[in-house]
C-alpha cells in the first residue's frame, strides 16, 4: 500500500528505523475507508493516538465520516493503512460514537499545525506534517516534518502531494506535544523528556511559549520534580516568574521559594506586592525567611541586592585540611563555594582563599598564611559598576560584602554580575522580551 | 546594617522588573515618563498607520467633495475600528499568539496560506505607496524623491532589524507626533465649528454613486487588515500579561479614537477650505496639501506635508513588520523585531525585501501610482472580510479564549461590523473591477 518513494529519505535527518516506510498523516486523512472487500464506506477524518507511554505513540483508532456522520473505528479492527485508504478486517462496519479515553489525542485536530517542544536543542517547532510508520507491531507516530515540504504537500492536491518526500524530519523521541488544549488529556500527560533539559533551557522554552503553553511546561515539570521546578523558576525572567507564581496559593509559592537560592528567592518575593510578601515569607522555613528578609532590605542594583547570604566563613587559625573538610560537609551550592572566606579572631573579615589554593596547600597550614590581604570587600550599598569593576580588576569569581563592622554579610558571584551586565539584546534567546 | 530602600525606589524596581540595569537606577521622574510611554503602544501605532498617504488622500477628497458631509460616518467607523482593534489586542494577550498563528492552528494550513498570500500582496502594494508618500512629502519642499526615499528605507531597515522591539516602538510613538499637524491645519482653516458639530451628529446622505464610493473608500482605508495583524503580533511580542488586559484594550481603543480624530480633522481642514472654494477633485495627499495653500496659507501646506511624512514613515515601517509576522507565524518560523538574520532568517528577509522593493519601485519616475492603489484596494477589499471573520470567530470561541471570549453584546456588535465592513469592501472590489 505504501509506495516505495515515500520510504526513501536521506541525510542526517533520516528516522532511526530505516526499514518501515513512512506514511504521511495528510495522505491518510481524507482517504477512503474500505471494507475487507475493497468497497468504499466513507472517509477518514482524523487519526487517534495514545500518548504517555514509552516509545512511539501507537494509533488506537480513527475518526471516520460515514454517510455524513462522524464515528469511531478502533485500530484493532483495521487491517491496513495506506495512502489508498484505511481497510477494515471485516466486510461489515460497526459504528460507534467516539469517546476520548485518557491520554488520547487527535493527530490532525490536536497536534498538526501546533507547536511542539523539540527537546534536542530546546526549541519550539511547528508540525507541518506528521509521519507515521509500522513499528514494533503497530502503526505509530514516528516523528513530524517541520520543513516547508510538509506544508507544501498539504497545500497541493493529493496526487501531486504524494510525490513530495519528507523534508526536515524530527524523531518523536525528542518531541513533546502541547496538550493543554485537548479536553481530557489536560494535566494528565507528563512530559518526561523535559527532564533531559537544563533548567535554563526549560526556562527559555517557557519564555518563548505562549502563556498557556508555558503553564503546561511548568505544571509538567512541577508534577515530576519540585526541585527542578524551583530551578526553572530561578532561571525565568522576573516578568514570567511573577506571571506564573502570582495565581498560586501562598503555600505553594512558599514551597517553591524555599527551594530557591536565597538571592533568587529574594528577587521573586520582591516582585510581589507588599500585601503578598508577608504571608509568603511567613510560610518559609526559618533560615530561608531570615535570609530573604535581610536581602529584601537592599537595593537590587547594589551589592546588597546582588549578593547571596550563603558562604563559608572560617576562623584564621583553621588548618587547610579542616577547611577542606568544612567544604565537603557544606550544603552550599557549588558556584557559591569556589572561595572560602577567613575571619580574624574579632569576627571581622580578613580575606579569602580559593578552594584550589586549599587543595594545593599543606593540610596543616593555617588559613591565616594562605589569605591574600589585598582582596577588597564591598559595602552593601556599593554600586553595581563598582562590583563589576573590582571583580574584573582583581580577577575574582566571588567577592565578599561586609557591613560597617567589617563583618561579612554575603558574597557576590560572577554569574550574578554577568547576568546583570549582559547587553539587552543578548539576554533573550527566542526574541522575547527579557528587555526592560 | 540593612540599608533601607526608600519607598520611591521600590516603585522604580517594579518598573525595571527588578533587575539591575547598567544605568543602575532610573530616577522616579524618568520612570513616570516610561510608564506614560507604555500607554502609547501598539494600538496607537497600528491605528495611526492608517492615516497614511492613501488615508490622507481619501479623507481630503471626502472633505473637498462633500464638506463635512462624511463626518458622521467617521463616528461609526471609529466604533467599528475600536471593537476590532480591541478584540485583536485581547486575543494577543490571552492566547499569546499572533492572528496568523491562531488561524493556522484552528482553521488549518490552507486558510492560513491563502490569507498569508493575500496579506503579502496587499501589504507590498501599500508599502510601495508609503514610500511614494515619503517621496511626495519631500516633493512638496522641492526635493526629488530619489534622495530621501532610499535614505528613509535604510533608516527604517536599521531600526527594525538592528534595534529592539522597545526602541522601535518608542520611535513609532514619536512618528505619531506629526499627526498633530492636522488639528492645527484644521484650526488654521477657520471652519464654522457649529456646522462641524451638527455634521458629526446628524447623518447626511447623498444618493449618488460617487458619495457611496467615497464612503466605502473611507471605511476601507480606516479599517485595514494589517492594523489588526500588527496589533495582535506586537501585543504578543510585548509580552503583555493577562492582568494588564484592560489597559491594553483601552490602549487599542484610544489608539483607534486618536487615529480617527486625525481623520476627522483632515476632513474638517479640507471641508472648510477646498469644499467652500469649489476645489472638489483631490487625487493624492500631496495634491491636498498644495490645494490648501491659497486658502489656508503656506503653513497649512507645510503642516499637511509634515503629517504626510510622519504617517508614511510610520506605515512604511509597520507594513514590513506586519507582513513578516504573518509569514513567520503561519509557516512556523522564528520571529521578532531586533532579531539578527542568523536567528530569524525568514522574518528578516521578508522585512528587507519589502523595504527594498517598496523604496525601489517608489523612485521609478512616472510610476502609475493610481492603478497601483486601485489594485491594492481590490486585494485589501477581499482580505478584510476574511480577516474580520477570523477575528470574530476566534475571539468568541470558548476553546481559544476560555473565560475571555467575547460576550453576546460585544459579539453582536462585532458580527455587525464584520457584516457591514465585508459588504462595503466587497462593494469596492465589485465597483473597481467593473470600472474600465
Amino acid at each position: 500500500m505504501v509506495s516505495a518513494r515515500d520510504g526513501t529519505m536521506g541525510g542526517v535527518n533520516a528516522p532511526p528505523t530505516q526499514a518501515p516506510p513512512i506514511l504521511h498523516l495528510s495522505q491518510v486523512v481524507g482517504s477512503p475507508l474500505r471494507d475487507s472487500g475493497g468497497e468504499q464506506l466513507g472517509r477518514v477524518e482524523d487519526v487517534i493516538v495514545r500518548l504517555g507511554g514509552a516509545g512511539y505513540p501507537p494509533i488506537t483508532g480513527f475518526l471516520v465520516n460515514v454517510a455524513g456522520r462522524t464515528s469511531y473505528v478502533g485500530a484493532e479492527r483495521v487491517s491496513d493503512i495506506g495512502p489508498d485508504g484505511v481497510v477494515l478486517r471485516e466486510p461489515k462496519l460497526d459504528l460507534r460514537r467516539f469517546e476520548r479515553r485518557p491520554d488520547e489525542v487527535l493527530l490532525r485536530g490536536d497536534v498538526l499545525d501546533r507547536q511542539l517542544i523539540n527537546v534536542e536543542g530546546a526549541r519550539l517547532v511547528r508540525a507541518n506534517e506528521i509521519e507515521l510508520a509500522h513499528v514494533a507491531g503497530s502503526w505509530r507516530v514516528v516523528g513530524v516534518d517541520t520543513g516547508p515540504r510538509g506544508g507544501l504537500r498539504r497545500l497541493l492536491p493529493k496526487r501531486l502531494g504524494a510525490h513530495i518526500a519528507t523534508g526536515e524530519f524530527l524523531d518523536w523521541a525528542s518531541l513533546e506535544p502541547f496538550v493543554g488544549h485537548v479536553p481530557t488529556v489536560r494535566l494528565r500527560v507528563p512530559h518526561p523528556k523535559l527532564a533531559r533539559l537544563h533548567p535554563a533551557q526549560i526556562a527559555d522554552l517557557v519564555e518563548a511559549a505562549s502563556r498557556r503553553e508555558g503553564e503546561e511546561i511548568i505544571q509538567a515539570v512541577g508534577d515530576d520534580d519540585r526541585e527542578l521546578e524551583a530551578d526553572v523558576f530561578e532561571e525565568l525572567d522576573d516578568q514570567h516568574q511573577r506571571e506564573f507564581l502570582e495565581d498560586r496559593p501562598d503555600a505553594e509559592i512558599a514551597e517553591i521559594v524555599s527551594r530557591m537560592a536565597p538571592d533568587d528567592a529574594a528577587d521573586v518575593v520582591g516582585e510581589f506586592d507588599e500585601e503578598r510578601r508577608e504571608p509568603v515569607l511567613a510560610l518559609l522555613p526559618v533560615s530561608q525567611r531570615v535570609k530573604v528578609r535581610a536581602l529584601l532590605g537592599y537595593d537590587p542594583a547594589e551589592a546588597g541586592g546582588l549578593m547571596s547570604p550563603d558562604f563559608l566563613l572560617l576562623g584564621d587559625s583553621t588548618s587547610a585540611g579542616d577547611a577542606l573538610a568544612a567544604v565537603r560537609r557544606s550544603t552550599i551550592a557549588p558556584e557559591l563555594l569556589t572561595t572560602v572566606f577567613v575571619s580574624a579572631p574579632d569576627g571581622s573579615l580578613q580575606g579569602s582563599v580559593p578552594v584550589t589554593a586549599l587543595l594545593r596547600a599543606d593540610p596543616s597550614q593555617p588559613l591565616r598564611e594562605l589569605v591574600k590581604h589585598e582582596i577588597p570587600a564591598l559595602s552593601p550599598d556599593a554600586s553595581f559598576e563598582e562590583v563589576a569593576r573590582l571583580m574584573a580588576d582583581y580577577n575574582l569569581t566571588a567577592i565578599p560584602v561586609t557591613d560597617e563592622h567589617e563583618r561579612m554579610v554575603g558574597v557576590v558571584t560572577v554569574d550574578d554580575v554577568l547576568e546583570a551586565m549582559l547587553p539587552r539584546g543578548w539576554r533573550r534567546r527566542f526574541g522575547l522580551l527579557g528587555e526592560d | 546594617m540593612a540599608v533601607k530602600v526608600p519607598s520611591a525606589m521600590r516603585r522604580v524596581r517594579s518598573v525595571t522588573f527588578g533587575r539591575p540595569r547598567l544605568p543602575a537606577r532610573l530616577s522616579p521622574r524618568r520612570a513616570r515618563i516610561f510608564a506614560l510611554l507604555g500607554l502609547l503602544g501598539p494600538g496607537l501605532i497600528a491605528a495611526n498607520a492608517g492615516n497614511d498617504a492613501g488615508g490622507v488622500a481619501t479623507y481630503s477628497s471626502a472633505g473637498a467633495k462633500y464638506g463635512y458631509g462624511l463626518l458622521w460616518t467617521i463616528v461609526l467607523i471609529t466604533i467599528s475600528l475600536g471593537i476590532v482593534q480591541m478584540l485583536a489586542a485581547r486575543m494577543g494577550v490571552v492566547t499569546g499568539k499572533g492572528l496568523a498563528e491562531l488561524v493556522r492552528e484552528e482553521y488549518g494550513i490552507r486558510w492560513s496560506v491563502l490569507a498569508t498570500s493575500a496579506v503579502l500582496i496587499a501589504n507590498l502594494g501599500i508599502c510601495i505607496s508609503e514610500f511614494v508618500g515619503i517621496g511626495a512629502a519631500f516633493g512638496l519642499a522641492g526635493v526629488p524623491a530619489q534622495v530621501p526615499v532610499p535614505l528613509a528605507a535604510i533608516g527604517i531597515w536599521l531600526m527594525i532589524v538592528r534595534g529592539s522591539y522597545r526602541t522601535a516602538e518608542r520611535v513609532f510613538v514619536w512618528f505619531t507626533i506629526p499627526f498633530f499637524a492636522y488639528p492645527i491645519a484644521a484650526v488654521l482653516a477657520h471652519p464654522d465649528w457649529g456646522q462641524v458639530g451638527r455634521a458629526i451628529v446628524v447623518p447626511h446622505i447623498h444618493v449618488s454613486s460617487a458619495y457611496v464610493l467615497i464612503l466605502i473608500a473611507t471605511a476601507g482605508t480606516t479599517i485595514t487588515p494589517y492594523m489588526q495583524l500588527y496589533l495582535q503580533s506586537a501585543v504578543v511580542e510585548r509580552g503583555v500579561r493577562e492582568e494588564d488586559l484592560r489597559r491594553e484594550e483601552r490602549e487599542a481603543v484610544s489608539g483607534a479614537i486618536f487615529a480617527n480624530l486625525v481623520a476627522a480633522f483632515i476632513i474638517i481642514a479640507t471641508g472648510a477650505t477646498l469644499f467652500v472654494h469649489g476645489v472638489h477633485e483631490i487625487s493624492s495627499a500631496a495634491d491636498a496639501a498644495r490645494a490648501l495653500n491659497p486658502f489656508a496659507g503656506r503653513y497649512a501646506e507645510v503642516l499637511f506635508g509634515v503629517g504626510l511624512l510622519g504617517a508614511s514613515l510610520l506605515a512604511a515601517a509597520i507594513l514590513p513588520i506586519a507582513t513578516a509576522y504573518v509569514i513567520s507565524e503561519s509557516l512556523g518560523y522564528e520571529k521578532g523585531i531586533g532579531r539578527r538574520r542568523e536567528e530569524a532568517p525568514v522574518f528578516v528577509s521578508v522585512i528587507t525585501a519589502m523595504i527594498a522593493i517598496g523604496a525601489f519601485v517608489a523612485i521609478i519616475p512616472g510610476l502609475p501610482v493610481i492603478s497601483l492603489l486601485v489594485g491594492v484596494q481590490v486585494v485589501n477589499g477581499l482580505l478584510l472580510p476574511v480577516n474580520l471573520y477570523f477575528i470574530w470567530r476566534l475571539s468568541r470561541s470558548a476553546h481559544v479564549m476560555g473565560e475571555r471570549r467575547t460576550r453576546p453584546l460585544l459579539d453582536l456588535a462585532m458580527g455587525a461590523t464584520v457584516l457591514v465592513c465585508s459588504a462595503l469592501s466587497l462593494a469596492v472590489v465589485a465597483v473597481t473591477l467593473a470600472s474600465p
